[in-house]
């Protein structure tokens, strides 16, 4: 089967090109330069990831993303080295000859093939609410885990639940770690993650034959060690106190800090604020809108989407506090009032 | 338990208790005390007891502030204090983050300062807490007035300082979230603990020295 380095010459690219693209490999993937001529030879010969890819309760925004990493890999280069085995939006074969071409892939690359999930899984019920070609969700999960050399959760919904998992959560929605307890899942949250980084971990796993070093909520390190807030480029007005108050006022038009308005980027775990999106364009704070944290557990469920992150999450206003004191005064005086009474005074 | 589900209860349902139980409290005990009275007092006021009361009030804080007070015997007191109360309030409530909440509380906007200033702040609220903190321990006089309570009062409070600062100024990373929910934690725990313990004397320091000035208002005497 054809390596990267094959498909650059195929495809009419360069030499330099493919180099260009080892290097941005090993650097999103923060491998010390020193190793730099392994991931080149690894990519010249090693053949192409095989990968299967299931959808659950999901929206295909994570494929969107994906298909969409440019910085890294061209698109045509992209598609052409994935050898994407099953893949529901993208794949052309459907219905009965879908299915069988997943059983024999399957079969041919067990213990090889990576497994990518998109979207939460539902074992609610039996898992009634999802379910492809006849089958549950959880019972596709688990057959397709079975020979995966490497399982990686795409997006929120199946790193942590995402929407679906978000109150009341009807369809009882998991995440993928959740669902399979004991094995190693790498975590690619986002609503959608980075495509680029999606790649860079399958390219990992065709370098190293394993996981990244991920953290204890199994993401990646290198993608999700560091916060919004760390590496944003508005930090400086955040430090010097300068706040835009309104998304299109004098503040914000100055390029001021976020925070007031709501801005999650202290909190949420993600590389927007180096990578970007659109092959390195821009990221939601650049381009003026405060972060959502669609990267962290629950950020639906947080419900204080233009709120700042220091406000008390589900209200506490002076009519709240005027409660308070409305009963400290009632038991004062009472307290008080039994006191009096039991010293004899009037 | 994930670092953000922790920061979203210590910031949701815990910050809420912890606020409910601090307005309770601090008006449990202040009309607990009013509403005791004193026994009534038929002399006629040699003086104006208001007057003297609000005077006591606006004038005492500002009493010991004589070269030979400060600097012969109570410096680090009155130095100390004053940097730590300076540096405590001006934290409390124009750290931009705290400003915000107390603008959903109150409804008021507040003023924010730059990280720089708050630094200063910190440090110096840290750096007197310290100070003050031992000199209790060493002073005779100090030392016997000196409880439990005080002690783990300026624990809280340096702690609380000192994750603040932990997190705004050298933390990065995941390690933020922690530390930022913990310094949410501990002045939780300082919410709850104020209206129970001697931190109240943010209100009830003029309720006393006010009562001190009516009643010299009431004799007729100077203080
Ligand atoms: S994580 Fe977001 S983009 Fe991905 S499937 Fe879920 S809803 Fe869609
Ligand atoms: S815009 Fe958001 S991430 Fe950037 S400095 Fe402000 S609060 Fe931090």
């Amino acid at each position: 089967m054809e390596s990267l380095y094959h498909i650059y010459k195929r495809r009419g690219y360069t030499r330099r090109d493919f180099l260009t693209s080892a290097i941005a490999i090993s650097t999103a993937l923060g491998l010390p330069s020193s190793l730099l001529p392994k991931v080149v030879k690894a990519l010249e010969v090693k053949p192409k990831p095989v990968v299967i890819w299931l959808e659950f309760q999901d929206c295909a925004g994570c494929t969107e993303s994906f298909i969409r990493s440019t910085s890294i890999l061209p698109t045509d280069v992209l598609l052409d080295y994935l050898s994407l085995e099953y893949h529901e939006t993208l794949m052309s074969p459907s219905g009965f000859y879908a299915e069988e071409s997943k059983r024999e892939a399957m079969e041919k690359y067990r213990g090889k093939y990576v497994l990518v999930v998109e979207g939460s899984v539902s074992p609610k019920d039996k898992g009634v609410y999802c379910t492809v070609a006849g089958k549950s969700n959880v019972d596709l999960l688990r057959e397709a885990v079975e020979g995966a050399g490497l399982i990686v959760a795409v997006g929120s919904c199946a790193s942590w639940g995402g929407i679906p998992h978000a109150y009341p959560n009807p369809t009882g929605a998991l995440s993928v770690s959740e669902v399979l307890k004991g094995k190693q899942v790498v975590n690619i949250p986002g609503c959608p993650p980075i495509g680029d980084v999606m790649v860079s971990v399958i390219a990992n796993y065709v370098i190293t034959g394993k996981a990244p070093e991920l953290d204890s909520m199994g993401r990646p390190k290198t993608f999700y060690g560091q916060t919004i807030h760390d590496r944003c480029y508005r930090r400086p007005f955040y430090n010097a106190g300068r706040f835009a108050n309104s998304l299109d006022d004098e503040g914000a038009k100055k390029g001021y800090c976020l925070y007031k308005l709501g801005c999650k980027g202290p909190i949420t775990r993600n590389a927007c604020a180096t990578i970007r999106w659109n092959g390195g364009l821009s990221f939601p704070i650049q381009s003026g809108h405060p972060c959502f944290g669609c990267s962290e557990p629950d950020f639906w469920d947080r419900g204080m989407l233009y709120t700042p992150l220091s406000v008390v999450s589900g209200r506490f206003g002076i009519r709240e506090a005027l409660v308070g004191v409305a009963v400290g005064t009632a038991v004062g005086v009472g307290v008080a009032y039994m006191n009096k009474k039991s010293r004899g005074g009037k | 338990m994930s670092d953000v589900a922790f920061y979203d209860f210590v910031r949701g349902p815990f910050l809420k208790f912890a606020l409910f139980v601090f307005f309770v409290g601090i008006a449990y005990r202040f009309f607990r005390v009013i509403f005791l009275g004193m026994p009534p007092d038929y002399a006629k006021p040699k003086g104006s007891p208001p007057f003297m009361a609000l005077k006591k009030i606006i004038i005492k804080p500002t009493m010991g502030w004589t070269f030979n007070e400060i600097f012969s015997r109570r410096a680090i007191n009155f130095i100390g204090g004053f940097l730590f109360h300076l540096g405590f309030l001006g934290l409390t409530f124009f750290v931009p983050a705290h400003a915000l909440l107390w603008k959903e509380i109150t409804g008021i906007p507040f003023p924010t300062l730059p990280n720089i200033v708050s630094d200063v702040l910190a440090y110096a609220a840290l750096g007197s807490l310290i100070a003050l903190t031992i000199h209790r321990a060493l002073n005779p006089v100090l030392k016997l007035l000196t409880g439990k309570d005080e002690y783990f009062a300026n624990l809280l409070i340096a702690l609380i300082i000192f994750t603040g600062l932990l997190a705004t100024r050298w933390a990065g990373g995941g390690s933020y979230i922690w530390l930022v929910s913990l310094h949410l934690f501990l002045a939780n725990l300082l919410i709850i603990y104020i209206p129970f313990s001697r931190l109240s004397h943010f209100v009830y320091y003029f309720l006393s020295v006010g009562f001190m000035g009516w009643n010299a208002g009431k004799r007729g005497v100077s203080f």
